[in-house]
């Protein structure tokens, strides 16, 4: 905050209005919040639809107004917001992962009035473009709070049996103690600062002269909160059971999108924290080692064993959360990979849980001993699926291996650079990680092709239109995995 | 005289017992209980130390919100755990376990 009381009232009022085209798509979303509630309450036993086509139209403006803002660098709202091209492209990538999970629910839950998932939906990626456009705690509290209180409501939404009322009840209990213990951290730093801006000179100044064992827990407790929100270990307790009960498509929006906005907000702590000599900047550093190789470690060992797909996808996701922060770890203000990254996850992640909802509604079950032998029933479906394995892996030709090389390539710089026996281990973990992970994705072919099962009892399905949204992101997935340039040269452009 | 080390040892106790209740975890509204504790031990080392920051109180601004959002959380957190009722007829997290490796 750069005024202060001295400065008159109309001054500051000046600098709000002046403030808020730069806030323009965050309004759209919080109007199309409003107006899909009052469709849902007086529109939606008439027209069933209604409410999806409000939503989908506020995401579609949504993202006209965000690709005007690219070429924008600005602060508004007196330093409390900031816009960069890493945050709109990231906005950008959230609000479309929005619409393709807007459309799997409305595709997969057509009983009954659904329509308030969406205005909660639509509170959640409001919450998540707060995350990545603020160096504010106060705001990133807020972002925080706003995507874990919707993805509470959305968990437990269309709780139908004893699984899905249980994920929902570890969820919340688990995300609102980890906040609680963010806030007591936050609480430490504002204490020991004065300061509520985490990039501002005030906070790093008086970051170096506090002493070490209260900074030690402040920062910690700080990195509860993130870490909650990005499932890393030691707080990934949750994922496993949470994406097991939730339903498909719920899934598949816990696993992609709530990432994304607080990956940026740990990008931006990261590269304002770890510049300086000081104790908090090493604590820092070896915080993000340290949980980066536990994490793809515990996230890939841990899912050979899983019987579940869901609960395979939980843990592969917490592997590639621990590969996320190594593309932090490298980031050097510049943010292609990391983006490019973001974006290679989320596409894969996305068209994954599309086939596994599609299985499970043919087959009834999530579990992988069920894909056995309908290799030969759903060739198509089961080819697709198997390139989605080869991305997840980081095999060629996909968008995975191209991902993952950006990040091996930036992280082998840094070490060029810095010369640390702790970022040879992070590359070497990182690289034995995706040989791990080749057995466990790969079980999906072998039951689905080389298993023999007699008589496969298979459900027709009439939603054609989820799975052909699935071949479209796998071709997508190929084709960028080919040609990474027309997604590179558009992010650098 | 009271200083602000009282209001940081008295937010410290409470911080502690409201962990207590969530560790102890016998009942869920419990922890809902132990969770606001907690959210409200934050919040008082907020405000006492906002008392040195007079020129943007962004400690009582951040104060204010952690209490609106706390009070959404433990909304969700009780239609959530009534649902878990209704399906269980019991709260006690310890046996509510149909979802493990």
């Amino acid at each position: 905050m750069t005024y202060t009381v001295t400065a008159p009232i109309t001054d500051v009022l000046d600098q709000i209005m002046a403030s808020i085209p730069l806030f323009k798509p965050e309004l759209l979303l919080i109007g199309g919040f409003i107006a899909t509630i009052v469709s849902a309450l007086f529109v939606g036993k008439r027209l069933r639809n209604f409410t999806f086509a409000v939503y989908l139209l506020t995401i579609l403006i949504t993202i006209y107004f965000l690709q005007a803002q690219l070429p924008t660098v600005a602060t508004g709202f007196s330093g409390m917001w900031m816009i960069d091209p890493l945050s709109t492209y990231a906005r950008i990538i959230i609000a479309t992962g929005g619409g393709i999970i807007g459309l799997f629910i409305q595709q997969r839950h057509k009983l009954g009035n659904n329509g308030d998932v969406y205005s909660i939906l639509l509170a959640a990626i409001l919450g998540m473009n707060v995350l990545c456009n603020s160096s504010n705690w106060i705001l990133a509290f807020i972002g925080i709070e706003t995507v874990s209180i919707a993805s509470y409501v959305l968990v437990g939404y269309f709780s139908q049996n004893k699984a899905q009322a249980e994920a929902a009840m570890k969820y919340a209990l688990f995300g609102s103690v980890c906040a609680a213990v963010m806030l007591y951290g936050l609480s430490l730093i504002y204490g020991l600062t004065g300061s509520l801006d985490f990039q501002s000179p005030e906070q790093l100044q008086g970051l170096m002269v506090a002493p070490e064992p209260i900074l030690t827990i402040a920062l910690l407790f700080v990195f509860v909160g993130i870490g909650f929100k990005l499932s890393f270990v030691p707080f990934h307790v949750w994922s496993p059971d949470v994406y097991e009960g939730a339903p498909t498509a719920i899934t598949a929006f816990l696993s992609t999108i709530p990432k994304i906005g607080a990956l940026i907000l740990f990008t931006r702590l990261y590269t304002a924290w770890s510049s300086t000599a000081f104790y908090f900047s090493d604590l820092t550093t070896s915080f993000i080692l340290f949980v980066s190789i536990t994490s793809m470690l515990v996230g890939n060992l841990a899912a050979l064993r899983q019987k579940n797909i869901k609960r395979l996808m939980a843990y592969s996701s917490i592997g590639h959360t621990g590969f996320l922060l190594m593309a932090v770890f490298a980031y050097q203000a510049n943010y292609p990979y990391l983006l490019f990254y973001i974006m290679a996850y989320v596409l894969m992640n996305l068209a994954t849980f599309i086939f596994i909802d599609a299985l499970e509604e043919r087959t009834g079950s999530t579990a992988l001993s069920a894909y056995a032998g309908l290799g030969r029933k759903m060739p198509i479906l089961f080819t697709s699926l198997t390139v989605l394995a080869v991305s997840l892996v980081g095999l060629p030709p996909t968008i995975g291996f191209i991902g993952k090389l950006l990040v091996f390539t930036a992280v082998f710089d840094t070490y060029q650079m810095a010369d640390e026996g702790a970022v040879l281990f992070l590359l070497i973990v990182g690289a034995l990680t995706a040989v791990i992970s080749l057995f466990y994705y790969f079980r999906i072919p072998f039951y689905a092709f080389l298993k023999n099962n007699e008589s496969p009892d298979i459900v027709s399905s009439d939603s054609k239109i989820l799975v052909w949204l699935g071949y479209v992101l796998t071709a997508c997935v190929i084709l960028l995995g080919l040609f990474p340039s027309i997604l590179l040269n558009l992010i650098t452009s | 005289m009271i200083s602000i080390t009282h209001f940081l040892v008295v937010s410290a106790i409470i911080f502690c017992i409201g962990l207590y209740a969530v560790l102890a975890k016998r009942n869920a509204i419990m922890i809902l209980v132990g969770i606001e504790l907690m959210i409200n031990a934050a919040i008082l080392n907020f405000v006492a130390f906002s008392r040195y920051d007079k020129i943007n109180y962004g400690g009582q601004v951040f104060a204010l919100f952690a209490i609106v959002l706390a009070a959404a959380a433990v909304a969700v957190g009780l239609a959530i755990i009534l649902n878990v009722y209704k399906y269980y007829k019991t709260i006690d997290p310890s046996n509510i376990n149909e979802l493990r490796d």
